[in-house]
């Protein structure tokens, strides 16, 4: 038995899940002061006369992080930089750090070594912060500047947290992880008594089972695991949608899915089941990260969308005035409308003709100025897909291959969720020429899709055959290899020993293990060949424990 | 931060090699992929990172004759990088970008008008196919193309050679020490376009000091006054100190300098073979300096390495060379008045073309007519020998732009002629008017 649990924007959604079917469903308002009460609520709400003895799991889809970083409820963090030579980026992170000697360089050999006077004096100037970041350039190569410098940093100034660059990400990208490395730090705290909170009333209430917490890559980590990178707990909600998709349905190809709600629709491309990644990562208060996150992209269209004319001309969102005038609201709605075209059934059918005729141009009827609504809101969002396809397929790619094959997604299908999902997303996909699914329960995707997904994991393998030694950049790990005939397969049972041992440590099952990203390439010195350099990174595939029986009525 | 938008298109052809040990090999760029993708470049809200198309091969027929076909010749990773040059210049013609970097392989600017094989790693010339692309669809008239490229771009060289419109100046090592062993101060340009190729030989060992005293002092006056429509960049980056093919001993930060002091419209790399302890560096900087952002900390790790001080031998040389250059550019109408009365009707040479790559040899004779009307139609006869094929040969004319009628009638004549005689095996006129490359 599973319990899941989405912290919306309004609601706070529990779930619980008993052999593939939800056996019960709660909601309570979102408590944005002290998420924690609210999150009770729909618990305690949910488990009435549910045997918590019997419950295998809790997941958690928290806005705990997304609220500290838009509220400004940070720590402020000591951000100690090993930039090496390159672009100056002090300007371009959140806080102004300090730049420290020593350099790794694209090899992962040390050019210059790190400075231990320069990490006290730096210790000594921030002695009032309660958490460092530690990020080196090309960490992801070589740990060991990392890994020293947070050395001494606990040493001089004993924080309470030093997260390294390198732990946040084992992919390239100095700035990104810089920029993740702080804003774990400047969570860390925030995120501890949340979790020191959850942990507390579990217990209080007799609940023994674990508590995962959903990342912003759709899958889970244990709560302990989350306290060491609470930074990839940011923008979950979206993930849980997406993942409660995944729950509710099994979209084959190339699909898109719609999560209609309110005011806004998140979409999604899909390729065989799995949603796009965001290739780069995710943007917290508008600086890039390495957190990892679905490819989403939201448009200001939802059933509370305000429709009305300006100039003549009919425009839907992306504000709101409130709910559908069917339902009380103070000005016509996109909701309004479905009303009008047969496509809800719910409120005051009258009001609804109302709005409509308000919204109706000379000579039309409530219905036909209905159509045109739908018509509208419809175009916005079939004009983002067309958006988002024509960027996926401008991505860069680096192979000849790649270019001449061409890689323009080519959605096959429509599946909608949300509030709105039953009356915009076949409209959507008649623009498409595809046929559409809204599986039932699509107003719970989300906490459903919480109480489903399966926990990942990653480790990032790089090799050097020619230096003779790996590192996995996650684990800070550098070691000399068992060969230097080292083949791709052989760094793969690499990788996938350390994934294991890693997962060991956080207390995650493995279950199917997916390589994500490989290269290989030949080190050719005066003609002749004298090792191969290889990267493969290994996850533990996100996705969900069960699909959900499609019972019930939406 | 200055938010300047910049362009680059990225593609290192990472599944591409001429073979497997070859400097021009899948590994070139992988270290400059990891210092711009570590650095975070691709992500600068100023710097806008663009796929390239695959450029057509009628795009290279409209500079290049090959023999027997250019599509034969080459294989689509030219077309990428060909056509990674013309979304550069696209992206700067369309004001979506200030300026562009096509930062690609395979290189270009040592092949020439009629292309046999590959010859110093080059098949197409990738400026040339952006630059007639440019002047095809975009109505381009004049065109400055300075080569920074270690070696001498013969190939760029070789097709401007008519053309008074393209201003090719190209730095390099010193012919008589470095491969392709051309690009020596008489190389000037035909009688009609004498002075608008400008060849600056280099000592090997110039230093920062000297190639800069030679960009402040010649490339850049020269630019300002002959008002080119574009700026394009051969962008090699062979003249670093550590650059195992050649001998001099420019750093990061002299590249990046250059860069910002010549703002290129369209940089597009050539070589560049120190791929691990240049490129990385040469290329960041490059990309920083264009973009308009600090690149002041771009600094090799082992930049103790690099020679110091231009000698005095050398400062006195480079000083004379600019002094004479610089006469040369002067006085070029009155130069070019006298050539053209000394050549008569037409103008000719003869000579022959290594393919190193391929292991070809080639012999060539041009006959250009210096038409009072227009830019004069070119003959090129071929005959080139190499293991792979025995023998072929070709003989194609060249309608310029704007030809006269004259010069289209007579150019097309001396092909039916020589395909009466039957002395070749393929015949072409390649029609710049009509945007085509016709097969007799």
């Amino acid at each position: 038995m599973l319990l899941g649990i989405d912290v919306g924007g309004t609601f706070t959604d529990a779930v619980v899940i008993d052999a593939g079917e939800v056996i019960a469903q709660a909601k309570a308002p979102t408590t944005h002061r002290d998420l924690l009460s609210g999150v009770l609520a729909a618990m305690d709400q949910a488990l009435d006369g549910v045997d918590v003895g019997r419950l295998q799991r809790v997941a958690l889809s928290t806005t705990i992080v997304t609220n500290a970083v838009v509220e400004g409820k940070t720590d402020r963090v000591a951000l100690l930089l090993l930039p090496g030579p390159g672009m100056d980026i002090t300007a371009l992170v959140p806080e102004k750090p300090y730049l420290l000697a020593g350099y790794i360089d694209h090899r992962g050999r040390e050019t210059a070594p790190p400075q231990e006077a320069e990490v006290e004096a730096a210790c000594r100037e921030m002695k009032e912060a309660a958490v460092f970041a530690v990020v080196g350039k090309f960490a992801v190569r070589n740990p060991l500047h990392e890994v020293t410098v947070a050395q001494w940093v606990r040493r001089f100034a004993a924080p309470d947290y030093i997260t390294t660059g390198a732990a946040v990400s084992g992919a390239l990208n100095f700035w990104r992880r810089a920029n993740s490395a702080y804003y774990n730090s400047a969570v860390w705290r925030p995120f501890g008594r949340f979790a020191a909170a959850i942990n507390q009333a579990m217990t209080e209430r007799g609940v023994l089972a674990p508590v995962y917490v959903l990342k912003a890559d759709g899958g889970t980590m244990p709560l302990a695991a989350a306290a060491m990178r609470p930074v990839e707990a940011v923008f979950t909600g979206p993930a849980a949608s997406v993942l409660g998709i995944m729950a509710l349905s099994t979209p084959e190809g190339e699909a898109v899915s719609l999560d209609i709600g309110g005011t806004s629709t998140d979409i999604a491309l899909w390729r065989d089941g799995i949603p796009l990644f965001a290739e780069r990562g995710a943007r917290i208060a508008g600086y890039p990260t390495a957190v990892r996150s679905f490819w989403l992209h939201s448009v200001g269209v939802g059933g509370d969308s305000y429709v009305r004319r300006e100039k003549g001309q009919l425009v839907v969102g992306p504000m709101r005035q409130g709910p559908a005038m069917a339902a009380g609201g103070p000005a016509p709605t996109v909701t309004d409308a479905m009303i009008v075209a047969g496509l809800a059934d719910f409120g005051d059918k009258a009001l609804a003709l109302e709005a409509m005729r308000q919204v109706a141009v000379e000579g039309q009827t409530p219905e036909e100025a209905a159509q045109s609504v739908l018509a509208e809101a419809t175009d916005i969002i079939f004009t983002a897909i067309g958006a988002m396809i024509d960027e996926r397929a401008a991505e860069p790619v680096y192979r000849v291959e790649d270019i001449v094959r061409g890689s323009r997604p080519v959605p096959q299908a429509v599946i909608g969720v949300g509030g709105a999902a039953v009356g915009l997303a076949p409209l959507v996909a008649q623009r498409l020429g595809v046929s559409c699914t809204v599986p039932a329960r699509a107003m719970v995707a989300n906490a459903i899709g919480a109480a489903v997904a399966r926990p990942t994991l990653e480790v990032t393998l790089r090799a050097d055959t020619a230096q003779g030694y790996y590192t996995i950049a996650e684990m800070g790990y550098r070691a000399s290899l068992p060969t230097k005939r080292l083949t791709l397969d052989d760094a793969r049972d690499l990788a996938t020993r350390h994934l294991t041992e890693r997962a060991a440590q956080a207390g995650i099952p493995v279950t199917a293990v997916e390589m994500t990203y490989a290269e290989e390439f030949n080190l050719v010195r005066g003609f002749s060949t004298i090792g191969k350099i290889m990267t493969c990174r290994l996850q533990i595939k996100p996705g969900v424990f069960s699909p959900i029986a499609g019972k019930g009525g939406a | 931060m200055d938010a300047k938008p910049f362009g680059l298109v990225f593609f290192p052809a990472f599944d591409w090699a001429i073979s497997p040990t070859h400097p021009e090999r899948e590994e070139r760029l992988l270290y400059t992929r990891d210092q711009i993708v570590e650095e975070g470049l691709l992500d600068i809200p100023g710097i806008r990172e663009y796929k390239p198309r695959l450029a057509l091969a009628k795009d290279a027929e409209r500079v290049h004759i090959g023999v027997p076909d250019i599509s034969s010749l080459i294989t689509d990773a030219h077309l990428v990088s060909a056509g990674g040059a013309i979304t550069a210049a696209e992206a700067v013609m369309a004001r979506e970008v200030t300026r562009a970097f096509a930062l690609v392989r395979p290189p270009g600017h040592h092949a020439m008008r009629v292309v046999h094989g590959t010859r110093g790693f080059c098949t197409i010339n990738i400026e040339a196919v952006m630059v007639e692309y440019l002047r095809q669809h975009h109505g381009i008239g004049r065109v400055a193309i300075v080569d920074t490229d270690v070696h001498h771009g013969d190939g760029t060289q070789d097709i401007y050679y008519y053309d008074p419109d393209t201003l090719f100046i190209s730095f390099h090592q010193d012919g008589r020490t470095l491969y392709p062993g051309s690009g020596f101060t008489d190389e000037a340009g035909s009688p009609k376009a004498l002075g608008t190729t400008i060849n600056l030989p280099l000592p090997p060992g110039t230093t920062d000091e000297g190639l800069h005293y030679v960009l402040d002092n010649l490339i850049l006056p020269v630019l300002e006054d002959f008002r080119p429509d574009i700026i394009i960049n051969s962008a090699g980056q062979d003249n670093h100190y550590s650059d195992p093919l050649a001998n001099m001993a420019i750093t990061a930060q002299g590249y990046a300098r250059l860069a910002e002091k010549l703002k290129a419209d369209v940089a597009v790399l050539e070589g560049g073979y120190s791929i691990e302890d240049a490129l990385p560096y040469v290329n960041t900087g490059i990309i920083l300096a264009m973009a308009g952002l600090d690149y002041s900390k771009v600094i090799e790790p082992d930049i103790a390495r690099a020679p110091r001080g231009e000698s005095e031998a050398s400062r006195g040389y480079i000083r004379q060379l600019v002094a004479q250059q610089h006469a040369l550019w002067r006085d070029r109408a009155r130069l070019s008045r006298e050539a053209v009365a000394k050549a008569g009707d037409f103008w000719q040479r003869r000579r022959g073309i290594y393919y190193d790559d391929s292991g070809i040899n080639e012999h060539q004779t041009e006959v250009l007519r210096l038409c009072p009307a227009c830019q004069g139609y070119l003959t090129v006869a071929t005959e080139a020998e190499g293991h792979h094929f025995g023998a072929k040969s070709a003989f194609a004319a060249c309608l310029p732009r704007q030809a006269c009628p004259q010069c289209r009638r007579e150019g097309r004549d001396a092909v039916v002629a020589a395909k009466k005689t039957g002395k070749y095996q393929h015949y072409f006129i390649q029609d710049r008017e009509q945007d085509r490359l016709e097969r007799l």
